[in-house]
């Protein structure tokens, strides 16, 4: 990119810059010409005094400061006027016969040409060292500048800041040719041409055309003073967007390649001028940009494909999860119902009752599998918005823990349920929350031996409601306490050193549902964990200010007729 | 028993557990098919899956209710929630969520078949004016509530709820149908305080009221005051 640019600037500037010098700004350069003589008048009164005072042979030396002085700030063709003038005001003032311009002797002719050749000669290489410092300064503030737009460049962060700072910057450097406005554009998804970054200069107003401040005229600038130039951002991939740019109509000599630039109005002289030495900065500002904008799409397409193939490696992962998990309760119902099948085999009670057995506990386990995936997937897909109601956390435990104990998990664990008896109504998806404890409670299963108790507790502490899950078991490596709650992962083995059972497997599915309900629901979850000794899950609720505090009423005696012989308050009174 | 149901596997399954429990089950694979076999064979219960293809099982329950009494039990997929609850608001008698085990299922009917036979047979102080629900027992006669022998004190109104679910034990009451009964029609959007008066209801009459044994939620949908010997 570097080496392009200064191929670039090396090819345009010898041409640029001798056009630069030649037309020099007029206001500048017609001073210089009136200068000439009036310094070439003040060395002939000058020398004409040092005359009268002593006859010094080369007087007319001290024409060369003023020629020298003249190149230096306005350039040759000043000096070369002071050049000729001093050459005719010493032959016309000193050289005999006086106020001739002839010379009577051949000898002077000599003085006076030296005169001449020596002015001109230091005219033009003091002109010319006035140019080559004045390209080596410009280049200087050129080589800032694009320096200053690869910091840019390089220090965004993010596409858009990237898009903001270029049009800002472009609109700041641009401003001395009459720039106002800088808008960048680059298709759409469909391809057409969005604006994506807008900048304008300071104390220009929002409102870049009709909102401009008057001239100096005092007139309101007009709107076909307005010049609009779109300048196409090339790289070698094509087209990538396009540079608009607004302003004065000087602006339209920034990329004179362009067709179809507005307006037909002069440009100011000044402006005009900063325009055209501003051109070859404007091409190499704008092939910076359109580079800059080409790495920003292809970072994006590479960040694109990185996330197809974390996808992909996520898809893998739960491929090969869920083709173990269905295979296994799958291949176990297949052998038991095959066996059973078979006409020649007479199998007794107890056999058929085990081979029964393992077929029931293997549907169930595919049932919890399949509703976990689509749990999952309902919620990954946001589908599933929690459909929020009033409800007792103490309900949804008791419900979890039936079916639980339906399906035949709990085994010979002790499962205490703590609860005070007032708690509030929660404002919940009760399926889902029943998910979650089922999950959590699925977990504790799990990793606790039989045998062993599981604690179950719920109680308010501050604005939430707090459910927390201990359970006996092999508990959680300090280093995976938040890892857990990521999809598909599973605690290994081998990073259970005090523990020498395997542990059970999973799909690494159950706890990342729960962490992505309760997120739902604005609670939070965690777990904490005394390696070796059990682990508590807990997860919260919010509880809000709003929730229904009143109840239901008694009811009036005669809602249910009681029997004529039974007072209806007897049940109260006994 | 007719079994009304799209899917094959599900009905041969039923069919075969239902006939070794010693019912005669017959099998429909679409609701309006279902409808015109229960006009002419006149089944004792109905199993109907609420997912049919041709008509919403709500619909079938809406129609059949139109002009029969025969006991219905809905068969449904989990997430469901709000279809259960129309179709017990259609008259449906209990529901069962898929995938179940057998002997729920057979236990379901035969509840529904007694409730048959008793909303036939005889008014409701016909099967006798005490209530046994495991160690709780309710003389409606003496509006009376003993848990344990114990005699424990209800508000009229805990009585009133009691004595609803008690009505209609075994089957699922939602709470739409609860709160209309016990409250009146003002009260029926009123779940939330129901869930909370049930709550204090159960630490009356439950030995263990963090783990209810009698009445029992169903998540969604309502109460169920259980059946105990």
């Amino acid at each position: 990119m570097a080496q392009s640019l200064s191929q670039r600037l090396a090819h345009s500037t010898p041409w640029r810059w001798l056009r630069v010098w030649l037309t020099e700004s007029p206001r500048s350069g017609a001073l210089g010409y009136l200068l000439a003589p009036v310094g070439v008048a003040a060395a002939t009164v000058v020398i004409g005094l040092t005359e009268s005072v002593a006859r010094i042979s080369d007087v007319s030396l001290l024409y060369l400061p003023v020629v020298l002085w003249l190149a230096m700030r306005y350039g040759r063709g000043p000096a070369i006027l002071a050049s000729v003038l001093a050459f005719f005001s010493y032959d016309f003032f000193f050289i005999p016969p006086l106020h001739l311009l002839t010379v009577g002797e051949p000898s002077e002719w000599l003085s006076l040409f030296a005169l001449l050749a020596t002015a001109l000669a230091l005219g033009h290489l003091t002109a010319v060292v006035r140019a080559r410092a004045r390209e080596a300064e410009e280049s200087q503030q050129r080589t800032e500048i694009l320096y200053h737009l690869a910091q840019l460049i390089a220090t965004a962060t993010t596409d858009q800041q990237l898009y903001d700072a270029l049009s800002q910057q472009v609109v700041s450097v641009f401003a001395p040719s009459g720039a106002h406005a800088c808008a960048l554009l680059l298709p759409d998804a469909t391809g057409s041409l969005q604006i994506i970054a807008f900048a304008y200069e300071q104390g220009y107003g929002t409102c870049p055309v009709d909102a401009r401040p008057g001239d100096a005229s005092g007139q309101p600038a007009a709107r076909d003073q307005h010049t609009i130039v779109r300048t196409p951002l090339k790289t070698t991939r094509g087209v990538v967007g396009s540079l608009l740019l607004s302003g004065a109509p000087a602006i339209r000599l920034l990329s004179p390649d362009v067709a179809g630039t507005q307006g037909d109005t002069a440009p100011e002289p000044g402006q005009e001028e900063r325009a055209r030495e501003q051109a070859p900065l404007f091409a190499a500002f704008c092939d910076q940009i359109a580079l800059a904008i080409d790495r920003a799409a292809l970072a994006s397409e590479a960040m694109h494909a990185a996330a197809l193939r974390e996808s992909d490696r996520l898809k893998d992962s739960l491929l090969g999860s869920v083709t173990h998990d269905l295979r296994t309760p799958l291949a176990a119902i297949k052998a038991a119902t095959s066996s059973l099948l078979q006409s020649d085999v007479a199998w007794d009670a107890q056999e058929r009752h085990e081979l029964l057995s393992s077929i029931d506990v293997s549907a169930d386990r595919l049932n919890r599998l399949v509703g976990n995936l689509l749990d999952l997937s309902r919620l990954e897909a946001g589908v599933a918005q929690p459909e929020l109601d009033w409800r007792l956390m103490s309900d949804v435990i008791a419900s979890t823990l039936d079916q639980l104990e339906l399906s035949g998990q709990l085994g010979r664990r002790t499962l205490r349920v703590e609860e005070p008896g007032d708690l509030p109504l929660v404002l919940m998806d009760q399926e889902q929350i029943q998910q979650v404890l089922t999950n959590l409670i699925e977990n504790a299963l799990k990793y606790a031996p039989e045998g062993s108790a599981i604690r179950i507790q719920t109680c308010v502490v501050e604005d939430e409601l707090r459910v927390a899950i201990t359970d006996q078991g092999i508990g959680i490596p300090p280093r995976e306490i938040t890892a857990i709650f990521n999809k598909f992962y599973r605690v290994q083995q081998a990073r259970l050193p005090w523990s020498q059972k395997r542990p059970p497997i999973g799909t690494g599915l159950g706890l990342a549902i729960c962490a992505a309900i309760v997120k739902a629901h604005g609670g939070r979850i965690w777990a904490e964990s005394e390696p070796g000794h059990g682990a508590t899950l807990t997860f919260t609720l919010p509880l809000t200010t709003d929730r229904p505090q009143g109840g239901l009423p008694e009811i009036a005696e005669s809602a249910t007729p009681a029997p004529p012989s039974t007072p209806a308050t007897r049940a109260a009174a006994v | 028993m007719l079994v009304i149901d799209d899917e094959p596997e599900i009905g041969r399954a039923v069919r075969l557990g239902l006939q070794s429990a010693g019912f005669t089950v017959e099998w429909e694979d679409r609701g309006q098919a279902g409808i015109e076999r229960v006009a002419q064979w006149r089944p004792d219960v109905i199993l109907l899956d609420l997912s049919l293809p041709d008509l919403d099982g709500v619909e079938v329950c809406k129609r059949l209710r139109s002009w029969t009494q025969t006991p219905i039990i809905v068969l449904s997929v989990r997430a469901h929630e709000a279809d259960k609850v129309a179709a017990l608001e259609q008259g449906a008698d209990d529901y069962l969520t898929k995938p179940f085990g057998m002997g729920e299922l057979i236990a379901r009917i035969r509840v529904a078949l007694r409730h048959a036979a008793q909303s036939t047979g005889a008014a409701e102080g016909a099967e006798g004016a005490v209530v046994r629900i495991g160690a709780l027992e309710m003389d409606l006669e003496r509006r009376i509530v003993t848990v344990d022998g114990r005699e424990t004190h209800l508000t009229p109104t805990e009585y009133e709820v009691l004595k609803y679910l008690a009505a209609h034990r075994g089957k699922v009451v939602t709470h739409h149908l609860l709160l209309h009964a016990v409250w009146g029609p003002d009260y029926e959007a009123e779940a939330h305080y129901l869930r909370v008066f049930i709550n204090q209801l159960r630490r009356k009459i439950e030995p263990d009221p963090s783990r209810p044994r009698y009445l029992i939620t169903e998540p969604g949908i309502g109460y169920r005051l259980r059946e105990i010997e």
